[in-house]
């Protein structure tokens, strides 16, 4: 009897064995080395000496290092919010039982399917100087001066962060979209007996059944926005300047175009670090027992 | 049994790997020698390009060429992977500027004993070119070209704005006043059109402001070593230098352009500054243009430039026979200079820049001469790093957001990060 069991248990072993196969080669071994490279001196080629943690000792004072970290970091701060609210009011509009549901729904996450150049390049088209279509706009509206979008550090965040809600709030959308389908009916149904109004079961029912999917979405975003990196490059740059260089910006041309990728690994494994903390922090304050949902 | 099963699988996923990671074998289907040959190239410089490969190709039927382009973005680095993983090209086309950088990974052989197999004569290039591809003493590239930095003008609005003379020649006075007075009486004749069209931004500023700090007598950036260079940029003559351009944003010159290269070839702009390349691109249009050198406005002569070089990366079981047709083919490339200079450049040999076959073609020719002038980069192996550092130092002073003293320490402060001072 025990013995079969013990077959039981093994027989899915032969199915899995091939994506832990690639799992260990391309997750768990770069994680490995990794950590191996951020202690060398290592170029594209080549391992070199050994040098302990003197990169995590120059991280500390490398000035372009805090730079890059605090941008990141507005970023976050700026867009996990706005992400996440709007991501909401976007769901709620979707689930309207309206003809334009339909619309709605397909209009919102239609922009995530497009590809990270696409979304950059419309974005550099539209706001250029003197010729783009939203500095025409704003004149046609009366301004009387010529924005810089994309050479301005201000602007340039206004801008990131707006090509960014649109081009990736659908995702969080649907999860919301299928958090609030999932509500029970009934309770709504008990709700209206007792007379309660639309805002309050809103505030009563909706909001705290979407409260564990929330905390999914905070977290998630929040990963998100701290990897920020493709639309950037593609859009500034990092420009103007350094203005808006995001921490994995710094760590490509630490490693691609400097080749010194024991300093671009310990730089990784820093932010690595961060997101571990954060997410540690995250999932002890939700839900019960650390559970997110 | 299960055990056996297991190991089947790890074998059949590590053979799909390896499956996929094969190389190629260096032959073509017909049994021709297939030498890989990455380029960089985009827009006009393309298609000359293409035609000398394909006219080699045809030429003979040994070997055939395959050219391969990769994105210009980030091409140094796909070249200094694949070499590394013994995948890379067997020719590639390389700036001279960056072959210190390449050389010191380890990647290149020196050229000359390859070249001397085809009897390719080194003495054709002029000393700046030559000493241009070598690094501690040796060549690592063979130089195909010389483009600097040059200055186009649209002759229909120039002579609108009533800037040519009878033979049509540029009334352009050879000094700092005299270039910012040209484009400042277009502005004025003009005002509904651009003065003069560059980025605010990037490498085309950066190329401006070397041209003019080494023509106010700039020292060069790094002294001469390869790993351990020290800074020797003149920081009084690049604040000058940087005021200088500084001053005619915002004036001549509208402040971030969105495509410079578009507001010229529309029509919207009388002139225009870049590398020789665009020669190329604008005869295919009916535009009626000149391309000439940047005046001499300071003391020094100098203009900023680069050389397209060919290299022949390093791979660890390259037998004599491919690189001899790796020679003959460099050295059919170079002798194609001519073709290659429709393009807009300037051939990096003294003998086709003096054949009929170039001196017949347009503005290449007239501006030929500049190539001799060419200040080209320090050898140091943070010559593209230290590129970036300048470029951006540079945009914060043109977009006003640092005086040219701030924007310059700016600079300062970040080549000595970069060269880990």
């Amino acid at each position: 009897m025990k013995k079969l069991t013990w077959r039981d248990d093994l027989r899915p072993v032969p199915f899995l064995i091939a994506f832990f196969v690639a799992y260990v080669l391309f997750t768990v071994y770069p994680i490995f080395k990794g950590m191996q490279m951020s202690l060398f001196n290592w170029t594209l080629i080549e391992q070199q000496d050994f040098v302990g943690l003197a990169h995590y000792a120059n991280l500390l004072k490398d000035p372009n290092f805090w730079e890059a970290f605090g941008n990141t970091t507005l970023f976050v701060v700026l867009s996990t919010p706005t992400m996440v609210i709007l991501a909401l009011v976007l769901a709620l509009m979707a689930n309207l039982n309206t003809k334009l549901k339909t619309f709605f729904r397909g209009s919102f996450f239609l922009p995530s399917i497009l590809s990270v150049s696409v979304i950059s390049f419309v974005a550099i088209f539209m706001l250029q100087p003197y010729t783009g279509v939203v500095n025409n706009i704003l004149q046609a509206f009366g301004l009387d001066k010529e924005p810089f979008w994309l050479a301005t550090p201000s602007l340039a965040w206004v801008s990131i962060i707006a090509v960014t809600l649109w081009w990736t709030v659908g995702f969080n959308m649907i999860l919301y979209l299928t958090a609030l389908q999932g509500i029970p009916d009934e309770l709504y149904e008990a709700a209206e007996v007792d007379g309660a109004t639309r805002q309050q079961m809103f505030w009563r029912i909706t909001l705290p059944q979407l409260l564990p999917i929330s905390r999914l979405i905070f977290l998630l975003q929040i990963l998100a926005s701290f990897k920020v990196f493709a639309q950037i490059l593609l859009i500034t740059d990092g420009g103007p300047g350094t203005s808006t260089r995001p921490i994995i910006l710094y760590i490509y041309e630490m490693g691609f175009e400097r080749y010194d990728l024991g300093y671009a690994a310990a730089m990784s494994y820093l932010l690595f670090m961060v997101l571990l903390v954060l997410s540690v922090i995250q999932l002890r304050l939700g839900g019960k027992e650390g559970r997110l949902l | 049994m299960k055990h056996v099963f297991g190991k089947f699988a790890v074998l059949a996923s590590a053979a799909l790997l390896l499956g996929a990671c094969a190389q190629t074998t260096g032959t073509t289907g017909d049994g021709r020698m297939k030498l890989d040959y990455w380029v960089f190239f985009s827009g006009g410089d393309l298609s000359y390009m293409e035609a000398i490969v394909d006219d080699y190709n045809n030429s003979q039927d040994e070997v055939y060429i395959d050219m391969i382009l990769q994105d210009w973005d980030d091409y140094y680095t796909k070249v200094v992977t694949s070499v590394a993983a013994d995948r890379g090209p067997d020719i590639a086309v390389s700036h001279a500027a960056t072959l210190p950088q390449l050389m010191n990974q380890g990647l290149l052989e020196p050229v000359e004993p390859i070249m001397a197999e085809s009897e390719f004569d080194f003495g054709l290039f002029p000393d700046n070119i030559r000493e241009a591809v070598e690094v501690e003493g040796a060549a690592y590239a063979v130089p195909i070209d010389t483009h600097p930095f040059i200055l186009y003008i649209n002759n229909d609005l120039a002579e609108e704005a009533g800037l040519l003379d009878e033979d049509g020649s540029l009334k352009l006075d050879e000094s700092p006043q005299g270039f910012k007075a040209f484009f400042q009486q277009a502005k004025e004749a003009l005002p509904d059109k651009t003065p003069l069209s560059i980025s605010t931004g990037g490498v085309d500023v950066y190329r401006w402001w070397w041209t003019v700090y080494f023509q106010m007598g700039g020292t060069p950036i790094f002294s001469d070593d390869l790993r351990e260079p020290e800074i020797t940029l003149d920081r009084e003559i690049a604040i000058e230098a940087a005021t200088y351009i500084h001053s005619f944003f915002g004036d001549v010159i509208p402040m971030h352009i969105g495509d410079f290269y578009e507001t010229f070839q529309a029509g919207n702009a009388v002139g225009l500054m870049t590398g020789v390349w665009a020669t190329g691109i604008w005869e295919g249009s009916d535009m009626n243009f000149t391309a000439v050198p940047l005046p001499q406005s300071f003391e020094v002569e100098a203009a900023q430039g680069d050389s397209h070089t060919l290299i022949i990366p390093i791979k660890e079981e390259q037998t004599a026979e491919r690189q001899q047709a790796i020679a003959e083919f460099i050295a059919y490339v170079s002798d194609r200079g001519a073709d290659w200079a429709k393009a807009g450049h300037i051939p990096a040999r003294t003998d086709v820049v003096a054949s009929p076959e170039f001196q017949q073609q347009p503005f290449r020719s007239e501006y030929a001469e500049v190539a001799s002038k060419v200040v080209f980069t320090d050898k140091t192996i943070y010559q593209n790093p230290a590129e970036t550092d300048m470029v951006r130092a540079l945009d914060e002073i043109m977009s006003n957001r640092l005086s040219p003293e701030e924007g310059i320490d700016q600079m300062l402060d970040a080549l000595r990060v970069t060269t880990r001072q």
